[in-house]
């Protein structure tokens, strides 16, 4: 992989995991922060394809399932499967440009927590609910986001 | 425990867990240390000041102390003549949350102290809010260096609690979200909005009288079951708890 050594696939990870800690933990307003692992995700699948996107996705979900208490797999399930869509769906898609990306990003987030969700409800026997705050701007700041993310993953990585 | 996990689940959890909490755990270190650096110079002023005035005060506290266990003296003394049973004194460990995610809002958080400072598996989890002491959970999962609190809103969660307005007992359970629901109220009782919700004495985890919420309001009584329910409204935000009080 063209400028995706071991040594920034680490950096990319530890910086993945660490961002979304720091964001959800000290920059969320009102209970809304952005799914900085699930856009990194999708990032990742739109410039590298499904595989790097699933590897960094399970990795990352595994993150989220360690912070979480109830369903062990869930996120990391979740992850992987996005990358895995996403990956695919760029062959159909123009993922880079910013109205398809935000189309699918925001069906992706919302088809996350629907996801983790019934997860929970098959595996808990509750439906892990993020929240309507959440639930309904989530997907915009993620859609926010995503630019950002594209920017410098091009800048840092592409280069 | 609580949580249907099966036990290599919780094996490949805590190995996972003992590989990324590190991570975690600096992080919330480094980002306490940085918060402070502004802080630190004008501390030191203030503390010369506060070092004067706890001086006194610390005088004023032995007295006070003596006063105290002269007190307690006696009414374990008194305990003993009626035949009470005294209930055992516990410590307090504090925390400081360093892991929350708004998508797991009212299910759970992290905390900075775990086995090594003592803190055990079902501990009782209590916060400061509006100058009180409040319920917020209980210990779901402990590592060396870190706890996860189960929040009391968790649909996990329940707690034994009573009516402040009289000795009407029932079972506070969470939703996942902002409200809690006091369910097997006797059937006759009156509910008030407003009442205050407090931990029972049959709470095998939570110390009796520490505030759980307030009634929001009592839901329509239906004649197919025995008991009724209200909505409570938890006293604690949880997107402003910082530190936590954990009872060992």
């Amino acid at each position: 992989m063209r400028g995706l050594t071991y040594f920034r696939m680490t950096a990319l990870f530890l910086l993945g995991a660490l961002g979304h800690w720091w964001w959800t933990t000290y920059l969320s307003f009102w209970g809304v922060a952005p799914q900085l692992l699930l856009v990194l995700t999708f990032v990742v699948a739109a410039r590298r394809g499904p595989v790097p996107a699933m590897s960094f996705g399970f990795a990352w979900g595994l993150v989220l399932d360690v912070y979480a208490l109830h369903l062990m797999g869930a996120a990391s399930l979740a992850l992987t499967l996005s990358g895995y869509l996403a990956g695919n769906i760029r062959r159909q898609v123009d993922v880079s440009s910013l109205a398809p990306q935000s189309v699918i990003l925001a069906a992706g987030t919302w088809g996350f927590f629907l996801f983790t969700g019934l997860l929970g409800l098959i595996f808990t026997k509750s439906f892990t609910w993020p929240g309507w705050g959440m639930f309904l701007l989530a997907p915009v700041l993620n859609c926010v986001l995503a630019p950002l993310l594209f920017w410098v993953w091009d800048v840092a990585v592409e280069s | 425990m609580f949580l249907p996990m099966a036990k290599p689940i919780r094996g490949l959890r805590a190995c996972v867990a003992h590989v990324f909490e590190p991570m975690t755990f600096a992080g919330a270190e480094g980002m306490e240390r940085l918060s402070l650096v502004p802080s630190r110079a004008r501390e030191l002023i203030v503390a010369d000041i506060e070092n004067r005035s706890l001086k006194e005060e610390i005088a004023r506290v032995e007295l006070v102390k003596a006063e105290m266990e002269a007190l307690k003296a006696e009414n374990a003394r008194l305990a003993a003549g009626l035949g009470l049973k005294t209930v055992e004194g516990r410590s307090v460990v504090w925390g400081r949350v360093m892991e929350r995610d708004p998508a797991r809002w009212y299910h759970g958080l992290m905390v900075d102290v775990g086995t090594r400072e003592g803190v055990p598996l079902n501990a009782a989890v209590l916060a400061h809010a509006g100058g009180k002491v409040v319920v917020l959970g209980r210990i779901a999962e402990v590592s060396e260096r870190t706890a996860k609190v189960l929040l009391v809103t968790d649909e996990f969660s329940s707690v034994a609690a009573c009516l402040s307005s009289g000795t009407v007992e029932g079972l506070v359970q969470g939703q996942g979200s902002e409200r809690l629901r006091m369910n097997y109220l006797h059937s006759e009782a009156t509910v008030m909005p407003g009442d205050e919700v407090l931990t029972s004495a049959t709470s095998a985890t939570f110390p009796p009288g520490l505030l759980i919420g307030r009634v929001a309001k009592g839901y329509a009584r239906d004649p197919f079951l025995a008991f009724q329910s209200a909505e409570v409204r938890p006293v604690f935000d949880p997107a402003s708890v910082k530190e936590v009080m954990i009872l060992k």
